[in-house]
């Protein structure tokens, strides 16, 4: 492929995992009794480490989804990203070994579900999509219309 | 004012702050972001007062304090929004309340708030204090079967005039009515509210209904036919005891 048509894969790449980050930032940020309540409901840390996640992943969600957006430091922010997202599968896929019946809680609040509403293998492969989506961009940062590009054509010689 | 110019001999460094630095100022804004919405979310502890009869630390409304020692406790935590809430108390709300009336359950309630965002009033917030207020009115056994009874559908949430309404029709009126009503409108005991639901989920309870029976959690199949059959009520908390 001409590096252009590259490019612009890579900025669907940046809108599609930022884009998925911010919301998923921005409905936990408004909601973060939900959001904390969701990580517990995964049942694998203490309170207080449950309390952390939940307060402080929306906060990193919503910075990536904004640098990713802008394309600035996209390399980094995608390693970053899809690095989440891995750990996100890693939390539904043992929710699921252990039998637990809840909402993946990505989007706001999660907590139990009945047992015919789980959803763990559609947001297995979600998140490992965004994963990949994420890779690209770390293997190759370089996508149209990005602040990265800006700052390097800014910059001699 | 511009700056006088800088010398020529610089023009191969970049124009604008090194890339370096402009990543260390935006991974400090973000930590810096992330701290105080965890320091904010973390709040002072489980120090709020609730009503007369509420427990400690968030722990919840004890329905009958005078139970005898060797009451079998029962412990419901709810969400005055969760429509299966509202299942489990048109069915097993009365065999509740009429066994700890008998003193052969000691019954204590966790009112939960996280589905406040599916109203625009939050009101699982709301309703939750208004339990206490009608606990500290004397009503809370009528008020809170009044409430499940005209529960409405997840997110249309409860007005003021409807958790005020619940108080008349468990009989109050007059100067109590008035302080009820200043009660919710205060949200007197909203502090108590949040701790009760912080220390739900402290207790690993993240979803609602949750009811255990001497501490052991009852599982779903048990809640299910909890909230189809009220005379199962008996026989699972005999099987739990």
């Amino acid at each position: 492929m001409r590096p252009r048509l590259l490019d612009l894969v890579g900025l669907l790449a940046r809108l599609l995992l930022g884009g998925v980050l911010l919301v998923a930032g921005w409905l936990k940020i408004t909601d973060l009794t939900g959001s904390v309540q969701s990580v517990v409901a995964y049942d694998l840390f203490p309170y207080a480490v449950s309390q952390l996640i939940g307060s402080t992943l929306p906060v990193l969600e919503l910075a990536l989804g904004l640098l990713l957006a802008l394309g600035l430091f996209t390399r980094v922010s995608a390693a970053l990203g899809a690095g989440l997202m891995l750990v996100f599968v890693a939390g539904i896929a043992s929710a699921w070994a252990r039998g637990r019946s809840i909402d993946c809680g990505c989007f706001g609040t999660g907590g139990f579900v009945q047992p015919d509403q789980t959803a763990y293998l559609p947001e297995i492969l979600r998140d490992l999509g965004l994963a990949a989506a994420g890779g690209w961009l770390a293997a190759r940062p370089h996508t149209l219309a990005s602040l990265d590009s800006l700052l390097r054509r800014g910059r001699a010689p | 004012m511009p700056r006088s110019p800088a010398p020529r001999a610089t023009t191969t460094k970049p124009s604008g702050p090194p890339i370096g630095l402009i990543g260390a100022v935006v991974a400090f804004v973000v930590a810096v972001i992330a701290v105080l919405v965890y320091l904010a979310v973390r709040g002072d502890g489980l120090e709020a007062t609730g009503s007369a009869d509420t427990l400690p630390s968030g722990g919840g409304l004890v329905v009958n304090p005078d139970a005898p020692d060797d009451a079998v406790q029962v412990h419901v935590y709810e969400d005055f929004q969760c429509p299966f809430c509202g299942l489990l108390e048109r069915s097993a709300g009365e065999g509740l309340f009429a066994a700890a009336d008998t003193g052969d359950i000691e019954l204590t309630y966790t009112f939960m708030s996280f589905l406040d965002p599916v109203s625009d009033d939050q009101s699982s917030s709301r309703a939750a204090n208004a339990a206490l207020c009608a606990n500290d009115a004397g009503v809370f056994a009528d008020w809170h079967a009044a409430a499940f009874a005209a529960q409405p559908e997840e997110g249309i949430g409860y007005p003021d005039a409807a958790l005020t309404g619940f108080a008349e029709q468990a009989g109050l009126a007059g100067e109590e009515l008035d302080a009820f009503t200043t009660c919710v409108s205060e949200q007197t005991y909203a502090a108590y509210v949040t701790d009760m639901q912080e220390a739900a989920n402290q207790a690993g309870v993240s979803g609602t209904p949750t009811v255990e029976i001497n501490g052991e959690r009852l599982d779903n199949d048990e809640l299910t036919r909890l909230q189809a059959d009220p005379s199962s009520l008996t026989e699972i908390v005999e099987a739990n005891q």
